[in-house]
C-alpha cells in the first residue's frame, strides 16, 4: 500500500497529537482527577494508534497502543494517577516522539523497539488491575469476530446495515440518556467506493468529521478492524449529535471516495430494539466491546472541543495548543489551506527579491532618461512607478505567507519545565502569552534554542529554592514567564522570573577575580556593562567552572544565535526581584525599506525601522562628555558617532560647518550616526556576505543596487 | 559514459594554471565554478587585510581575496589581464580569488605531481601548497585551496 502521499499529514497530524498529550499529561500531573484531559489524552493516543496502524508503522502502533491501554485503565477507574506513571508515560510520550523524528527522517520508523518502555507500562498494567489485559483479550476477539461478520454483511443487499448492531446494555444506556438531553441519534452505514485504495484512511477521515459533530457511540466493524482495514466497503456507527441528519451526512460525504450514506434519526424504541433480528448478533458485540470503551471516552471533550471556550480555564501555556488544534480540525480535508514545501517559499522569496533588484535597475534608469518632456519618456516613468507599487505589493504578501505563529518553537516549554521542577527540587510555574505573534519562519525555526537556554537560565539560576522564597515572602512557586509580541517592525520577547536577580556586585568581583578585567577597570563600569560582560564569550567560559553569581550559562551563545537573526538582546535585573531578558527580532528578513548613504565615497544602507530623525548639525554644537562626542537634541543628549571613523572610509572633502545627523535608536536609547550625504529611501533585499568574510558587527549584510553595484547594509543596533 | 571517461583520465588532474607577478600556481579545475573579468569590487570594512571586498556576480554577493596579499606578496596593480577565479569547494558558498592574469589549463599525471615538498616553515607560502607539478616549461606550485580558503573562518 502506498502511504507515502499521507506521510506528511501523518507527521503534522502525529506532533499535534504527541503535543496534545503532552500538554494534557502536564495537566494531569497537577490535577490527576481532571476528566476532561484523561479523556484528550486518550483520545490523542487513540488517534495516534489508528494513524500509524494505517501508515503500517507496526512498533509505533505497539506502543502507542500500549499506552492507550493504560489511558483506558485510568479511565476505567482500575488505575490511579500517581507521579510514577506520569514519569512513565512521558517516557513513552519520547518514545512515540522519537519514532515519528524517525519517520519524519528516513520515512521508517526505525528498529527501536523500546522494549523498556513498553515492559514498564506492562508492569504498570498487570499491577494496576485487570482492565489492560481485558482489553487486550477482548481486541483479540474482535478481531476473530468481526471476520465471521463480515459474510452476512456483504451479502445483505439491504443499505441499512446499521440495524443489524446488537446494541449493549451501556452503550443503549447513553444513546437514552442522549435522546433525553434533547439531542438527536442517528444510525449510519457509510459505503466507500469500490475503487478507494486507502479504505481505512478514508473511514478514519469519517470518523474524524462525524467527531466534530458529536460522538460516535458504536462502530461496526469496530474502530480497531476499520484502523486495520479489516472491513469490506461499508461500515455503520452510531452517533450522538445535536446536529442535524443532513449536516452530519454532508460532513461524511464531504469526505472524498464516499459513495453513499444511508441513515436514520433513532428513538428510545428503536434504540431498545435494534439488532433483535439479526443473526450475526452476537458475534457483532463481541466486536464491539473494545471499540464501545473508545468512542465513549471521547464523549464530553469532542462535543465541546470546537467552542474551545472550557479549555480556556486551562494554564495558559497550554492554551494555544488547544486553539490551534481546533482550527485545523475543522477542516479535516484539504480545502481552504495547502501545506507548502518551505523550499518552494524560499525559491519564491528568492524570484521575489530578484524581481525587486531588477526594478531597481529599471527605476535608476528611468531616472536617467526622464529628463525629456516627451510623452514616451512619461509614460514609462509612469509604469515604472506602477511596477513599483506592484512588486511592493508582491513582497508584502509573500512575506506574509512565510509568517507562522511563534507558538511551534514554544510548545515544547510547558513540558521542560515540569522536567526540570523534578529534577532542581524547586517549585515553577511557566506561563506564556502571545503565541499567535508571527515571524518569518526561518526566525520561529531557529529561536527555539535560544529561548530555551534563557528559560532554563531562569529555572535553573533565577529561581530560588521554595525554603529561600518563602523566607524572603515571596511564594514558593517561582513564576517564570515568557511574553511574545510586536512593537513596530520588531518582535518582541521577554524571557524571565520572579527569583533572585542578579548580583551585579558578584558578577563584578567574579570578572577581577578571573582577571576578566583588572580591578580598576571592572569597579569604573556601571551595572549595565558589568551585566553586559555575562553575554561576553571569554566570560561566560571561565564562569561555567564555577558559577558562583548564577548567572552565565551559555549567555554568549544565545546572544550570537539571536544575533545571528539580526535580532539582539538586553536584560533588565533587580536584586531579589528577577530578572527579564529582552530579545528583540526583526519581522522579516529578507527585504527591507531602507536609507541610503553615502560615506566617503562608499554607500551604505541603514534599515529604515530603525532611523528616529534625521537632523543637520552645525559643528558647534558638538560638545565633549567623558572624551565622547555628543549633541543636544530636544533636551536629551545624543551620543554621535562618525561612520567614516567607524567604517574606515576613505577620506574626502567634506562640509566643515554642517553635519549630517543620522539619529538612529535601540529601545529606549538614540545615537547620532554622521554620514556625509543622503541618497535617499529604497527598498533593498538583504544578502549574506558568506561565511568566509569577517566583517565588523556593524556590517549585517549586503545589498544590490540598481545598477549591480554591491552595497553594504549598517546595523545600526550593533553600534549601542 | 561520463563515468568510462574517468575511469580512463584516473590519473589526470586538469590545473589551471594563474600566474602572481612572475610565479605560476596551478588550481584543481573541479573547483572552479567561473572565471570572470576584473569588475566593481564593494570594499567590507574590517575585514582581513587580504580580502579585496564584494562582488555582484549574478545577483549573489561573492566576498573576493586577493591571492597575493593572502599569499605574502605585495599588491599588485589591476591590470586588463587581471581575472577573479570563482571558487566553490563545499556547498557552503562561492569564494572570488584575484590573480594577476589567467595562463592557460593544463593536464597533469598522478607522475608528473611531486606531494613531497619540504614543507619549510619559514616561507608563509609554503604551507598553500599542495605539491609541484611539471610542466613542459618548467615547474607550476599547486595550491592546496582548503588552506587558503579555510583559513578564512
Amino acid at each position: 500500500m502506498d502511504v507515502g502521499q499521507y506521510l506528511g499529514i501523518f507527521l503534522d497530524e502525529s506532533q499535534e497529537h504527541i503535543q496534545a498529550l503532552n500538554d494534557n499529561l502536564l495537566t494531569l500531573e497537577q490535577d490527576p482527577e481532571n476528566e476532561d484531559s484523561i479523556n484528550e489524552i486518550f483520545r490523542a493516543a487513540h488517534s495516534l494508534k489508528g494513524m500509524a496502524g494505517t501508515m503500517g508503522y507496526k512498533r509505533l502502533q505497539r506502543l502507542t497502543h500500549d499506552t492507550e491501554d493504560v489511558f483506558s485503565a485510568i479511565r476505567g477507574g482500575s488505575m490511579k494517577v500517581t507521579s510514577s506513571l506520569i514519569d512513565i508515560l512521558f517516557q513513552a510520550l519520547d518514545a512515540i516522539q522519537g519514532y515519528v523524528d524517525t519517520i519524519r527522517d528516513t520515512s521508517d520508523e526505525g528498529e527501536n523497539d523500546n522494549e523498556s518502555v513498553i515492559a514498564e507500562l506492562g508492569k504498570f498494567l498487570n499491577g494496576g488491575g485487570e482492565e489492560g489485559g481485558g482489553a487486550e483479550d477482548s481486541e483479540g476477539a474482535a478481531e476473530g469476530a468481526s471476520e465471521k461478520a463480515a459474510a452476512p454483511v456483504s451479502s445483505n443487499s439491504e443499505k441499512a446495515l446499521y440495524k443489524k448492531i446488537v446494541l449493549e446494555e451501556a452503550q443503549k444506556d447513553v444513546m437514552k440518556d442522549a435522546v433525553v438531553a434533547e439531542k438527536k441519534v442517528y444510525g449510519f452505514t457509510v459505503y466507500i467506493a469500490e475503487s478507494c485504495m486507502l479504505k481505512a484512511a478514508r473511514a478514519f477521515l469519517v470518523f474524524k468529521a462525524v467527531e466534530e459533530m458529536g460522538e460516535i457511540i458504536v462502530s461496526n466493524p469496530s474502530s480497531q478492524d476499520i484502523e486495520d482495514e479489516k472491513f469490506d466497503l461499508s461500515f455503520s456507527i452510531f452517533v450522538v449529535t445535536s446536529e442535524p441528519m443532513d449536516k452530519v451526512v454532508a460532513a461524511i460525504k464531504s469526505v472524498s471516495e464516499i459513495e453513499e450514506v444511508a441513515g436514520e434519526e433513532y428513538d428510545e424504541t428503536m434504540i431498545d430494539s435494534n439488532g433483535t433480528e439479526a443473526d450475526a448478533g452476537e458475534a457483532e458485540a463481541a466486536g464491539e466491546a473494545e471499540s464501545a470503551a473508545a468512542p465513549e471516552a471521547e464523549s464530553a471533550e469532542v462535543t465541546v472541543a470546537p467552542a474551545a471556550e472550557p479549555k480556556a480555564e486551562r494554564r495558559a501555556a497550554s492554551s494555544s495548543s488547544s486553539s490551534k488544534k481546533a482550527a485545523p480540525a475543522k477542516k479535516p480535508v484539504a480545502s481552504q489551506t495547502i501545506r507548502v514545501d518551505i523550499d518552494k517559499l524560499d525559491v519564491l522569496m528568492n524570484l521575489v527579491s530578484e524581481l525587486i533588484i531588477a526594478k531597481n535597475a529599471l527605476v535608476s534608469s528611468a531616472a536617467q532618461m526622464s529628463g525629456g518632456s516627451n510623452s514616451e519618456s512619461q509614460a514609462i516613468t509612469e509604469n515604472v512607478e506602477y511596477l513599483e507599487s506592484v512588486t511592493t505589493n508582491l513582497h508584502e504578501s509573500v512575506m506574509k505567507v512565510r509568517m507562522v505563529p511563534i507558538e511551534s518553537a514554544l510548545q515544547r516549554f510547558p513540558r521542560m519545565i515540569r522536567d526540570l521542577e523534578k529534577k532542581l527540587g524547586k517549585r515553577m510555574q511557566l506561563t506564556i502569552t502571545g503565541e499567535e505573534t508571527e515571524l518569518d519562519r526561518t526566525v520561529v525555526d531557529q529561536i527555539g534554542d535560544p529561548l530555551m537556554h534563557l528559560l532554563r537560565n531562569s529555572a535553573d539560576h533565577g529561581l530560588e529554592t521554595p525554603e529561600v522564597r518563602s523566607g524572603r515572602g515571596k511564594p514558593e512557586t517561582g513564576s517564570i514567564f515568557l511574553n511574545a509580541y510586536q512593537e513596530g517592525n520588531n518582535v518582541i520577547i521577554e524571557v524571565g522570573d520572579d527569583g533572585n536577580g542578579i548580583d551585579v556586585e558578584a558578577v563584578r568581583q567574579k570578572i577581577i577575580e578571573r582577571n576578566f578585567m583588572s580591578e580598576e577597570q571592572a569597579m569604573q563600569m556601571n551595572d549595565k556593562e558589568v551585566i553586559d560582560v555575562l553575554f561576553d564569550p571569554g566570560f561566560s567560559m571561565a564562569k561555567q567552572v564555577t558559577d558562583i553569581s548564577g548567572r552565565g550559562v551559555g549567555l554568549d551563545v544565545v546572544k550570537s544565535n539571536i544575533e545571528q537573526l539580526g535580532g539582539d538582546v538586553e536584560v533588565k535585573t533587580k536584586l531579589g526581584e528577577g530578572s527579564t531578558f529582552i530579545v528583540r527580532l526583526p519581522l522579516t528578513l529578507a527585504i527591507i525599506q531602507a536609507l541610503m548613504v553615502l560615506v566617503g565615497g562608499e554607500k551604505y544602507a541603514i534599515a529604515l525601522g530603525n532611523i528616529q530623525t534625521i537632523e543637520d548639525i552645525p559643528v558647534s554644537e558638538i560638545r565633549l562628555v567623558e572624551n565622547k562626542e555628543v549633541i543636544q537634541l530636544r533636551g536629551s543628549v545624543i551620543p554621535i558617532i562618525r561612520l567614516s571613523d567607524m567604517l574606515d572610509a576613505p577620506e574626502v572633502e567634506r562640509d566643515t560647518e554642517n553635519l549630517i545627523v543620522v539619529v538612529v535608536k535601540k529601545g529606549d536609547s538614540l545615537a547620532g550616526l554622521v554620514v556625509d550625504e543622503l541618497m535617499g529611501q529604497q527598498e533593498v533585499v538583504i544578502k549574506s556576505l558568506g561565511k568566509y568574510i569577517n566583517t565588523s558587527r556593524i556590517i549585517s549584510g549586503a545589498t544590490i543596487l540598481g545598477d549591480g553595484e554591491v552595497a553594504l547594509i549598517i546595523d545600526s543596533n550593533a553600534l549601542f | 559514459m561520463a563515468d568510462e571517461l574517468r575511469i580512463i583520465d584516473n590519473d589526470i588532474t586538469q590545473y589551471i594554471v594563474v600566474a602572481l607577478g612572475n610565479e605560476q600556481y596551478g588550481i584543481d579545475i573541479k573547483y572552479i565554478d567561473n572565471i570572470v573579468r576584473m569588475q566593481r569590487i564593494t570594499r567590507v570594512p574590517k575585514s582581513a587585510e587580504y580580502f579585496r571586498g564584494v562582488i555582484n556576480l549574478r545577483g549573489e554577493v561573492v566576498p573576493v581575496m586577493s591571492l597575493r596579499v593572502k599569499m605574502g606578496l605585495p599588491e599588485g596593480e589591476i591590470t586588463g589581464k587581471s581575472r577573479i577565479i570563482i571558487l566553490k569547494v563545499d556547498q557552503s558558498g562561492s569564494i572570488g580569488v584575484l590573480v594577476d592574469e589567467v595562463k592557460k589549463v593544463y593536464n597533469l599525471r598522478a607522475d608528473d605531481i611531486e606531494e613531497n615538498i619540504s614543507h619549510d616553515s619559514k616561507s608563509g607560502v609554503q604551507s598553500f601548497i599542495s605539491g609541484v607539478g611539471k610542466v613542459e616549461n618548467g615547474l607550476v606550485s599547486l595550491l592546496d585551496l582548503s588552506t587558503i580558503i579555510g583559513e578564512v573562518d
